[in-house]
């Protein structure tokens, strides 16, 4: 039976370039209507994932599904938008005639609706796309994106190169149309907090391998913040151990809560989407020696 | 999707129609220039009456020769240049350009297939280019064949400028240096690599195929049963030549078969060639020739070649953009 209401679903994928694998056996399926974060540092395979989901790159194992159809050079799959990082735009069109480029190229394009989007962000519509500034680009290249009506909308760190105050505004109406609309949206950054607040699903790569995937409050409630003394013992199996996190004043342990007991002198807390993230990426890192 | 690649081909199109619009001019211009020359000096009853009838048209036909067949040659070569600068200019930064800036990705990303984003491109930029070569060769060739053979057309169909510059020739060779810059272009992901490689190939492969060319026809033998005569006309293609003996055998080629009825101090001075190489056993001279009248096969053969590795390329292309990274 094919899946057509998973917008993602993967199995083993694999991608390997010449210097090595970018993303290995990564399993995971992305339900529909949720806000994901995809969070890794740089180099996790992020963009590769992005890669393969919309066809641009070619699985080397392994398997994947974007409403049941498997990516290939063919086209992209019409219910899937996607803005890759470099916001790629003809900068000799007009911004009337990039949705137009829309219009022309998508059989599902609601142009009211991206004449909405590019009109609350006051880009002028005249104006040559090759002379907008960053933040009104992201908005047009959004635009763009949410005009074909998409499903699945895929942003390869789409506030990368905004000053904050641009971040907060795209943040906002891509939160805003999101829900609006029903679209699930996977945002790619490898800085979290940004996304801690309106995202409610997480998929944590870290050097090309799924290292934590699921929805926001699950992974929040499976884990527990121990907070004690600085010279006092984890009350947890140094097995179960994530991440410790020392201070002159204290140490913060991050544990699996079902392994977690308590003890005199230590303090459960439930952690942040930010506590998770870093504990999870710290633990992959290699030692450095002292 | 004609709309997104008309308007990205724009700025290129617009090159294309002053090119068309300057370079027709000038030759118009040139053209009618001549012709007015050629009314004005008489030289119509010369271009009518064969041309070396008397010594005025003689000299008439000097000085015409003199003003103006250099610049039909020149006239010619811009036609024989044309392809590989259309492949060079228009087909190779055709699909190079969008991969290196990545807006490819702009156009991979909508819910168009890649092949007909492919195809559009090709369309909308090779059949503007297809036209104005072929509307500027027809300037050429109108305004080369008001000299009639005052001018280039008198060695013939097959003189290399006017062969590659008429018929089928110029509209092939453009279509096949097109569909080559678009595929290294859509291949190498580089702008310069693109026309770079372009103007290679294309050199190699014009080059080795003008070098075939006269073996693409059967060739027909003639004979002239003077052997110091050639038996070819000057307007024929010759593939192959030499003499036969009373027989009407070929005698095997020898780099100095007449020398011994020249004028060489271990001989007497020879006034009678003809009976001398007879007496030499070289009773008649041949010519195997592909006769101008074939011209028009020729350009076919010829041309088909070049549609043929056109259309390959262009296949060639749609594997190298359906390719994915």
């Amino acid at each position: 039976m094919v899946d057509r209401q998973t917008p993602v679903r993967t199995d083993g994928l694999g991608k390997r370039y010449r210097r090595g694998w970018a993303l290995r056996d990564c399993t995971l399926s992305i339900p529909p209507n949720r806000l994901v974060a995809l969070v890794g540092p740089n180099g996790a395979g992020k963009s590769t994932l992005m890669g393969l989901v919309t066809g641009l790159t070619r699985p080397t194992a392994g398997a994947i599904s974007v409403f049941g159809d498997a990516p290939g050079g063919g086209g992209l799959h019409p219910r899937v938008a996607f803005l890759a990082q470099q916001k790629p735009l003809y900068p000799q069109f007009t911004v009337a005639e990039t949705l137009r480029l829309g219009q022309r190229t998508n059989p599902t394009w609601d142009q009211a609706y991206a004449e909405g989007l590019i009109q609350r962000a006051q880009v002028p519509m005249a104006a040559k796309v090759g002379t907008l500034s960053g933040g009104q680009r992201t908005r047009v290249a959004l635009a763009l994106a949410l005009g074909k009506r998409p499903r699945l909308l895929l942003l390869d760190e789409p506030l990368a190169d905004l000053d904050p105050l641009a971040r907060e505004t795209v943040l906002r109406s891509l939160v805003e149309e999101s829900r609006a609309q029903g679209i699930t949206v996977v945002l790619s950054s490898h800085v979290l907090t940004e996304l801690a607040g309106v995202c409610d699903h997480l998929v944590l790569l870290v050097a090309g391998q799924v290292r934590l995937a699921g929805d926001v409050d699950d992974l929040l409630d499976k884990h527990v913040l121990l907070v004690g003394p600085p010279d006092g013992r984890p009350p947890v199996a140094a097995s179960a151990v994530i991440d410790i996190d020392r201070t002159p004043g204290s140490q913060q342990v991050l544990a699996p809560s079902s392994l977690a007991n308590g003890a005199p002198g230590w303090q459960p807390f439930r952690p942040t989407l930010g506590h998770l993230a870093l504990g999870y990426m710290r633990n992959e890192a290699p030692e450095v020696a002292a | 999707m004609i709309w997104v690649v008309w308007r990205q081909q724009r700025a290129q199109l617009i090159t294309l129609l002053a090119l068309l619009v300057v370079g027709g001019g000038v030759l118009v211009a040139l053209g009618s220039s001549m012709v007015s020359y050629v009314d004005s000096h008489g030289l119509q009853v010369c271009l009518a009456n064969g041309m070396e009838t008397n010594s005025l048209c003689r000299k008439g036909v000097d000085d015409f020769q003199q003003a103006w067949f250099d610049r039909m040659k020149a006239g010619q070569l811009f036609i024989t240049v044309l392809p590989v600068l259309v492949g060079m200019f228009c087909g190779a930064p055709l699909f190079a350009r969008e991969l290196e800036q990545g807006t490819h990705v702009l156009a991979f990303t909508q819910s168009v297939s890649r092949v007909r984003w492919m195809v559009s491109k090709f369309a909308v930029a090779a059949l503007p280019a297809l036209v104005v070569v072929l509307a500027l060769q027809l300037l050429v060739e109108w305004w080369v064949g008001a000299a009639g053979a005052m001018g280039p057309l008198a060695t013939g169909p097959f003189f290399y400028l006017t062969f590659d510059g008429s018929g089928t020739a110029p509209v092939a060779y453009t279509l096949f240096a097109f569909s080559l810059g678009m595929f290294v272009g859509a291949a190498s992901r580089r702008t310069l690599v693109a026309m770079t490689v372009t103007l290679a190939a294309f050199a190699v492969v014009r080059i080795a195929l003008f070098t075939v060319r006269r073996f693409l026809l059967p060739a027909q033998r003639v004979v002239s049963d003077d052997p110091t005569e050639p038996a070819a006309g000057r307007t024929s293609l010759v593939v192959h030549y030499g003499f036969l003996d009373a027989k009407g055998a070929q005698v095997p080629t020898s780099p100095n078969y007449n020398t011994n009825c020249g004028s060489t101090s271990a001989t007497p001075t020879t006034t009678d060639y003809a009976t001398c190489y007879r007496q030499h056993g070289l009773a008649k001279s041949f010519a195997d020739v592909i006769p101008p009248d074939a011209a028009g096969t020729l350009h076919l053969v010829d041309s088909g070649i070049f549609v043929g590795l056109a259309v390959l390329l262009v296949l060639a292309t749609g594997w190298a953009v359906r390719r994915q990274a």
